[in-house]
């Protein structure tokens, strides 16, 4: 029991990583190349396999359509969503309408449901894992952004069963990175984490006393990332190259790669050298038939100017993180960058000046997360820590309030946002008419009172209960969070305390048959550029 | 774990419906926010799913689960001040045994409260609240018969209102003894 692994897997928009615990650290197990965070782009290659990671990512200009990255954007979310539309302007392979509502990718001649994407990238970690230990992984923690909502949390985790990893606990990403930085420290302080990730910001307020690790708060935006960073410098490119050219590099699909690619070179260089050299040559074709290069040349004043309103919009987060807590900014001891975007210099400044003190340097924002997954991972794993006074213990929040629908397109509050998990809540609901013989609640989750404002989780069914007039059945429904954030409905008849049976009658979610389905496709798909074991 | 452990946990998941909140995380009734958290971080490292996560039985991390959902139950009503004076009015009340367990005033019936006042006051029909509010002007021009006509019309359409029999009530003590088109 005791050399059984598990490891710890930061699962990102778009970069990942995997750790593990060897000999009572926490360690980032590099890739056969060294590499330490791995491109989250999966390229369905001619052969048939699949190559994930940074060799991948170089694919998605040479081989767009076959090429999925940021597939992280669009797990757990529905057919009609905002991003699911914005994404389908922007990414170069197809996104397609599944059962349900659901979102499908369409692949060479095959369609996947989102967490079939993401679980080839935890296949990839996995192997990344398995040879650097030298044996075989089977369980894992995986992360997920604080702010994702129920869908998304079980998404992932049916990610992580597809990829064939037992899935011991989805960690908020945050919470990992104070795990990652008080493990072992003894400290009792308040900190705060500012994760500002490729595609989501999260920001939790924590609480460490010696090895509990209390969250106070957590509140995000999952629409906002480093993405947008590049997204601003691409508008600024092609908006100059239109005015000079007269040529919209937007139109074209390659044009829009070879952009993007250039807009990501340009935030890291700008923020790393203070100025940035685009240079891309043979862009696109004049009508004429003459080659046009791209250049430009971006100064870090511009760029902060050009991302100004996006660096106000992660304090606005912050701001209403801080007073759910009920605490000011003064009362923070300590403030944790995670994400690769906090590397930028506007954004270490505006943190500094928003904290009035300094954020904590010597962490690692691209790792910290996965070693925090890792350290969780070892401690769900050894019931032994806990005896011997080297466990910690995680008291997280949801970020979200749970919801039922009324009448009338309105919603009643069932368990607040910020309340710690795991938890559960009763509600007791009657028949309406004579002879029903059926329940249907609407769970979502959300601030507003509206449902439309709200994120629908599911629709639920219940039946099985007593057959009675209207009003004289009461079925007691109860709403359960469990410790990885997921919801859990179950119902009882009040009177015969019987469990009534509970049916899911929509759900953006895959079914059980549709997930044995996907674990078997994926054990077949091979990875590319692995020596066979 | 022993089987000391397992029994204690076992009896603590039995009894626990039969506990108040502060019972949950063992505190006296005065506790202030510093002793609710202390005993809150207590009671977290002893019964946390994770400590057992690896624990072979199914019973006892449901019974575990059982446990720690009231605990976290507990503390996000005792660490908010005007929730624990509420729950503390509930628990020490004459019908402790139902209120055992917090329930926020629900919002629809905080709002179907508001409303039923709002109708006592105005009325619940279109033509009993016109009635009415005719009857108010009448009585602030001391014309006494027409009011008296205005209110008996609205009570036609709510019989029940007590707010408008009141307000009949005293038109009619108001109104002169003499009438004076009645003929003797």
């Amino acid at each position: 029991m005791n050399d059984d692994i598990a490891v710890g897997i930061d699962l990102g928009t778009s970069y990942s990583c995997v750790a593990a615990m060897l000999d009572g650290a926490p360690q980032v197990l590099p890739n056969e190349w060294g590499e330490r965070t791995h491109a989250s782009v999966v390229s369905f290659l001619d052969d048939a396999s699949v190559l994930v990671g940074n060799n991948a990512k170089k694919n998605i200009i040479t081989n767009a359509e076959n090429t999925v990255y940021s597939a992280k954007r669009l797990i757990g979310r529905f057919y009609f969503s905002d991003e699911v539309k914005k994404a389908q302007a922007v990414m170069p392979y197809k996104i397609v309408e599944g059962p349900n509502n659901s979102v499908r990718i369409g692949v060479r001649d095959k369609v996947f449901a989102v967490p079939e994407i993401s679980a080839l990238v935890l296949k990839e970690m996995k192997a990344i894992a398995e040879t650097a230990l030298g044996r075989e992984v089977k369980k894992a923690v995986v992360t997920c952004p604080a702010y994702f909502n129920d869908n998304q949390r079980q998404a992932t985790k049916d990610a992580g069963r597809i990829a064939g990893l037992e899935v011991l606990r989805i960690i908020n990403e945050p919470t990992a990175a104070a795990l990652a930085y008080g493990f072992g420290k003894d400290i009792s302080q308040r900190i705060c984490i500012y994760d500002l990730g490729g595609g989501t910001f999260d920001v939790s307020v924590l609480e460490i006393g010696r090895d509990v690790f209390e969250v106070l708060s957590t509140a995000g935006d999952t629409y906002l990332g480093g993405d947008d960073f590049d997204d601003r410098i691409m508008a600024w490119l092609a908006d100059d190259f239109l005015k000079n050219h007269g040529l919209d590099l937007r139109q074209n699909r390659y044009c829009l790669q070879m952009l993007k690619e250039a807009g990501e070179k340009a935030k890291i260089e700008v923020g790393r050298d203070g100025v940035a050299d685009i240079q891309v040559p043979a862009i696109c074709q004049s009508p004429e038939g003459q080659v046009l290069d791209l250049k430009q040349t971006l100064q870090a004043e511009q760029f902060n100017r050009m991302v100004m309103d996006l660096v106000q919009r992660t304090f606005k987060v912050c701001d209403e993180a801080l007073q759910s807590a009920r605490i000011t900014a003064s009362d923070i001891d300590a403030v944790i960058l995670v994400g690769g975007p906090t590397r930028l210099p506007i954004i270490r400044q505006s943190v500094r000046h928003y904290f009035q003190r300094e954020p904590l340097t010597g962490i690692d924002p691209d790792e910290v997360v996965a070693l925090g997954a890792s350290i969780q991972a070892s401690a769900l794993l050894n019931a032994a820590a806990a005896e011997s006074g080297q466990a910690s213990y995680l008291l997280d929040v949801t970020p979200l309030s749970l919801r039922v629908a009324t009448v009338g397109g309105y919603t009643e509050k069932i368990l607040a946002k910020n309340t710690p998990i795991p938890i559960e809540k009763s509600k007791t609901f009657t028949t309406s008419r004579d002879g029903q013989d059926r329940v249907k609640i609407r769970v979502v989750q959300g601030e507003s009172n509206r449902v439309e404002e709200c994120e629908l989780l599911g629709e639920f069914e219940f039946s099985g209960f007593r057959v009675s007039k209207r009003g004289d059945v009461q079925i007691e429904v109860t709403f359960e969070i469990d410790p990885n954030g997921i919801v859990n409905v179950s119902a009882m008849d009040r009177e015969s305390k019987k469990r009534a049976t509970t049916t899911i009658s929509l759900s953006s979610g895959l079914s059980e048959k549709d997930i044995q389905t996907a674990i078997d496709t994926a054990a077949e798909i091979e990875l590319a550029g692995h020596q066979p074991a | 774990m022993d089987l000391e452990f397992l029994m204690a946990v076992e009896a603590r998941s039995a009894a626990i419906d039969a506990q108040d909140y502060f019972e949950v995380l063992g505190l006296p009734r005065e506790a202030q926010p510093a002793d609710i958290k202390a005993a809150y971080y207590r009671e977290s490292r002893a019964f946390h799913p994770d400590r057992f996560a690896a624990a072979p039985s199914a019973e006892l991390r449901a019974q575990i689960g059982r446990i720690y959902r009231r605990i976290n139950e507990a503390y996000t009503v005792l660490r908010d001040d005007a929730r624990r004076r509420r729950y503390l009015a509930d628990v020490t009340g004459p019908e402790r045994d139902k209120k055992l367990r917090f329930t926020e005033a629900e919002e629809s019936q905080v709002k179907a409260e508001q409303k039923q006042k709002l109708e006592e006051v105005f009325g619940q029909t279109p033509n009993g609240r016109k009635f009415y509010a005719a009857a108010l002007k009448e009585v602030e021009g001391q014309r006494w018969d027409t009011a008296e006509r205005a209110i008996k019309s609205a009570l036609m359409y709510e019989p029940g209102n007590a707010r408008f029999k009141e307000l009949l009530a005293q038109i009619e003590k108001s109104k002169p003894k003499h009438d004076p088109f009645k003929i003797r």
